[in-house]
């Protein structure tokens, strides 16, 4: 994958090349602010970026915003934001234009290398990604919307899974449950949900988009 | 600034001809000036209240106040020059928009209305003492001049003070009484003009207790911002230096692990990355003891004398630290003065290359911190700096700070901090 990566930390720039590097990805440039970034996306238009919550100057959310921006002159352009805590209101702005080809990942999660890179690649690849972190504050979130609160235990399980970006068959592995019972808790939740049949995997951000109450 | 305590004593001893030449021109200007002012001012007060349901009342009544409050800071100057009473200016109003706040703010001015006393008790001060002062000094040039004037008057009676005296000789005994007098004279003021002090230190400085309310006030919010600001530096600290080495840390001993469970093992990459990991693991590890340091300095638990030492140790400029204190002050007070110390010996490293002397000394219940160096001076608290930053962080304990500091230097910077008897 040709990838921008727009990080401040000296530290965790470099460590990221080298990561993506030694795994055979080719970075495309790794910038240290959201300006940076916007000129290097444009000029580059990598398979996907990595951008940083928190940069100069203010430090609050120019990763986000940046983000934000880039995807709204291109929907779908990939981007996976790094963050070391993670919001769930910025979870729901990034998801909020459903176009797909976004990630929410803690810093931590570079720990598990492979993890990590399939990851990227799957949100290079037009899919969402949410990192665990959110989906269990969203769980810790007692009010939910009437047609949430109509999931079974089972089907929020499932629906937790599908927000941090898990195929059917990575669902059913993690659950211990057969390709086919996935299938039946996925077709269920879309019906409790009330999302249209025809949408295909959008259907998947749709309800991870409703799972996170936006 | 305070009433000097000394002040009976002062009375008996001589007083300095320039002193004199002063308080007695502080007594003739305040004649007239106290006139008009008092009369101007008693108009003013009472037409504003007579009128007060009227809205000119109320407005008439602000006016004058706020010329009550020039008048009294006139005042509060001259005495400042010619009586060497100074008296720290009050705070001036702080006005909002609108008018009826406005107004409001204007004649519930406590200066203003101290001000309004001032002008009416001065006045008839100013008459008793241009009489009590007045009087012996045309005794005194009456009876002097007799000395002369005895030729032209044929030996006759001075029309005043019922000086006489048949043979030429006599008139010696009545300047000489008159010469006393004159020599009384200048005493005679200085007493008439402490008089003076006193109204000017008690009228027309800032009320004690709401300068004490609003400096309480603006040092709490000090307090409370500066350990927010703390907080936030902290986290910050956090984020960028231990938090993102032990990222880097854990991706690299991520890297190694799963390159141990390939096939071939690339034992040089994994000695590399194991090699980079364990470098990031000590940079964290330095990076969490400076930031441990900056919260809480543990050498700080063994007394400042022994905090002190280690922080000039390690200030990289020669130091030379005396600590006499008779007893341990309190921690909040010896934190403060580590990080003010810290801060201190931070600007004179940048502006000295000679040795900077740093003291700390107890005396009468006050602590006082000097840093003194002999750089290039300049050094001055302007607001937004650094100096004026220690100075609003002192005074969260009470505490000031003063600079001297001449273009050219040295530069001196102390800072006292009052202990709880």
């Amino acid at each position: 994958m040709r990838i921008v990566i727009a990080e401040d930390s000296t530290i965790l720039r470099h460590g990221l090349v080298e990561l993506l590097t030694l795994r055979g990805h080719e970075v495309a440039a790794a910038v240290k602010d959201a300006v940076a970034l916007r000129a290097a996306v444009l000029e580059h238009e990598p398979d996907v970026s990595i951008v940083d919550v928190r940069m100069p100057p203010t430090h609050t959310d120019e990763g986000l915003r940046a983000a934000i921006a880039l995807r709204g002159e291109r929907p779908g352009r990939a981007i996976l934001l790094f963050s070391q805590y993670v919001e769930t209101k910025y979870a729901a702005q990034l998801l909020a234009d459903r176009a797909g080809g976004v990630g929410y990942l803690l810093k931590d999660r570079v720990a598990e290398v492979s993890d990590f890179l399939d990851a990227l690649r799957r949100v290079a690849g037009g899919e969402t990604v949410l990192d665990p972190e959110v989906v269990s504050q969203l769980f810790s979130v007692t009010r939910r919307s009437d047609a949430l609160s109509e999931l079974t235990a089972r089907e929020r399980e499932v629906l937790g899974l599908m927000a941090e970006g898990r195929s059917n068959s990575a669902i059913a592995a993690a659950l211990f449950l057969s390709a086919g019972s996935v299938e039946k808790y996925v077709t269920s939740i879309f019906g409790k949900l009330g999302l249209p049949p025809s949408d295909g995997d959008n259907r998947r951000v749709l309800a991870v988009l409703r799972y996170l109450g936006s | 600034m305070t009433r000097n305590p000394g002040a009976l004593r002062g009375l008996l001893q001589p007083v300095p001809p320039r002193d004199t030449a002063r308080e007695t021109a502080w007594l003739v200007l305040a004649g007239p000036f106290s006139l008009v002012a008092w009369a101007g001012v008693l108009a003013g007060v009472v037409v504003g209240v007579a009128l007060f349901p009227l809205i000119v009342g109320p407005a008439v009544l602000a006016a004058v106040l706020d010329g009550a409050r020039a008048l009294g800071a006139g005042h509060r100057r001259l005495a400042g020059a010619l009586l060497g009473e100074r008296v720290p200016a009050p705070r001036p109003v702080v006005l909002k928009p609108g008018l009826w706040r406005w107004l409001k703010m204007r004649i519930g001015d406590p200066v203003a209305w101290q001000a309004v006393a001032y002008l009416m008790v001065r006045l008839p001060w100013t008459l008793i003492s241009l009489f009590l002062a007045g009087l012996p000094a045309l005794y005194a040039g009456a009876s002097i001049s007799y000395l002369v004037l005895w030729f032209p008057l044929h030996g006759a009676a001075m029309p005043v003070f019922g000086i006489h005296s048949d043979a030429w000789a006599g008139t010696l005994v009545w300047a000489a009484s008159g010469i006393a007098v004159l020599t009384a004279l200048p005493r005679l003021v200085h007493a008439l003009t402490t008089v003076d002090r006193g109204f000017v230190a008690g009228l027309l400085s800032q009320p004690l207790l709401s300068e004490r309310v609003r400096d309480l006030e603006e040092s709490r919010a000090t307090a409370v911002e500066d350990a927010a600001l703390r907080l936030r530096r902290i986290e910050r600290d956090l984020h960028d230096g231990a938090q993102a080495q032990l990222v880097a840390l854990a991706m690299r001993l991520g890297l190694a692990k799963e390159e141990l469970g390939a096939e071939p093992v690339d034992v040089g990459q994994v000695r590399d990355l194991v090699t980079t990991a364990h470098a990031n693991a000590k940079q964290a590890l330095t990076e969490l003891r400076d930031l441990a340091r900056g919260i809480h300095p543990a050498a700080l638990d063994a007394g400042l004398d022994v905090a002190l030492s280690t922080l000039v140790a390690r200030s990289g400029i020669e130091v030379r630290v005396e600590v006499d204190l008779p007893r341990r002050p309190p921690p909040s007070v010896e934190t403060i003065v580590y990080f003010s110390a810290a801060e201190l010996l931070t600007n004179a490293a940048k502006h000295t290359r000679s040795p900077v002397r740093l003291a700390l000394t107890e005396d009468g219940g006050v602590l006082r911190l000097v840093v003194a160096d002999t750089g290039t001076g300049g050094a001055a608290v302007v607001p937004g700096g650094g100096l004026a930053g220690l100075a609003d962080r002192l005074r969260t304990v009470d505490g000031e700070l003063s600079v001297t500091s001449p273009p050219g230097g040295p530069t001196t910077v102390t800072a006292a901090v009052p202990l709880s008897r």
